[in-house]
């Protein structure tokens, strides 16, 4: 099935809920994500009201993931009450835009500890390796 | 006959389900191999949970403001655009533009005269090139043509020795006068005896000794 093309052709009513949200375009192994603005309650596969930015979650050569965002249509939409899903306030956290995101620090906390942990098991193996 | 598969497979376009497509259907029932798996439940420290539940409610504080900040200014601009088609606002706007177009054209005529001066040095660059290019090929003509002047005179020369109408009689007599046999055997020496009609000398007997 084709993707739905990323100008904003879709159709949509005034009151209803809108989300901006991530919408995969890449393909098979290969993520590439678009920030759009959709009515709330609708499959990705349909056209979306308009694009505000893209993220590539693959670091580049440069080791850099790349946000684009359209910050002046965000504020629009905001200003309108769009939701904003959880990935797409992690990432508008990240930049700047909004608060850091509680999830992001979760996970970096998790992430902090699973590492001591791990130091902590090699310490204790090079002990015994030493005592051996 | 309706197929059985026809809704499942989801082949048919007009009962499709209107969801994510990469999904299974909601009204097929839970895999046998998982019926009656429980999933594990995530262990959250008591301390995490209350630091988790403080981030959270400070995040959707922070937010509810921004969502209303944004909001009052959508309002303000409203109400600015509304109050902007004036005549006053109309006058202004038409400064804005000429302002606009002014500074427009000084930059298309900065760009205008750079693009001038890269023109003239890739002109230049460009006559370099197609004159190292004449050039060149000049250079091999007349390499040509000497080969070709080389080779004549040496034809020429050659020419002297050729037979010709007017001395082909006595080319010819001179040719029966002294008739030349190319003919010669090689023995396994290298030892090379010309003319055909040479008599052998030794091996002779040795071959009749073989044969």
């Amino acid at each position: 099935m084709p993707l739905p093309p990323a100008s904003g052709t879709g159709r949509y009513f005034a009151k209803a809920a809108k989300s901006i949200r991530l919408l995969r375009h890449g393909c098979t192994n290969r993520p590439f994500f678009h920030i759009s603005v959709t009515q709330r309650r609708r499959p990705n596969s349909l056209p979306v009201i308009e694009q505000l930015g893209s993220y590539d979650p693959m670091p580049n050569m440069d080791n850099e993931k790349l946000v684009a965002l359209n910050l002046e249509r965000i504020k629009y939409w905001l200003g309108h009450g769009a939701h904003v899903t959880p990935p797409v306030a992690e990432l508008l956290g990240l930049a700047g835009f909004f608060p850091i995101h509680p999830r992001s620090y979760m996970t970096a906390w998790r992430n902090r500890a699973t590492e001591r942990e791990n130091l902590a098991k090699e310490a204790e193996k090079a002990a015994e390796d030493k005592d051996a | 006959m309706i197929p059985k598969n026809l809704f499942l497979k989801r082949s048919c376009p007009l009962i499709m389900q209107i969801a994510e497509t990469h999904r299974k259907p909601r009204w097929l029932p839970v895999a046998k191999s998982k019926i009656y798996r429980i999933p594990k439940r995530p262990e959250v420290s008591e301390e995490e949970r209350l630091e988790l539940l403080r981030i959270n409610n400070n995040y959707k504080t922070q937010m509810r403001a921004i969502r209303r900040f944004y909001h009052e200014e959508m309002i303000n601009e409203k109400s600015s655009l509304q109050s902007a088609s004036s005549e006053m606002s109309q006058q202004l706007e038409a400064d804005e533009w000429e302002k606009c177009v002014q500074i427009n054209e000084k930059w298309n005529a900065q760009v205008a005269a750079e693009r001038e001066q890269r023109r003239k040095i890739e002109l230049a660059a460009m006559e370099d090139y197609a004159l190292k290019r004449i050039e060149a090929k000049d250079k091999e003509f007349k390499g040509r043509i000497a080969r070709a002047s080389a080779e004549i005179r040496r034809e020429k020369e050659l020419s002297s020795t050729f037979i010709t109408p007017d001395n082909l009689e006595a080319a010819i007599d001179h040719a029966l006068a002294n008739p030349v046999d190319y003919n010669y055997a090689i023995d396994l020496r290298g030892n090379i005896v010309s003319g055909r009609d040479t008599p052998i000398v030794k091996p002779e007997k040795k071959d009749q000794a073989v044969a």
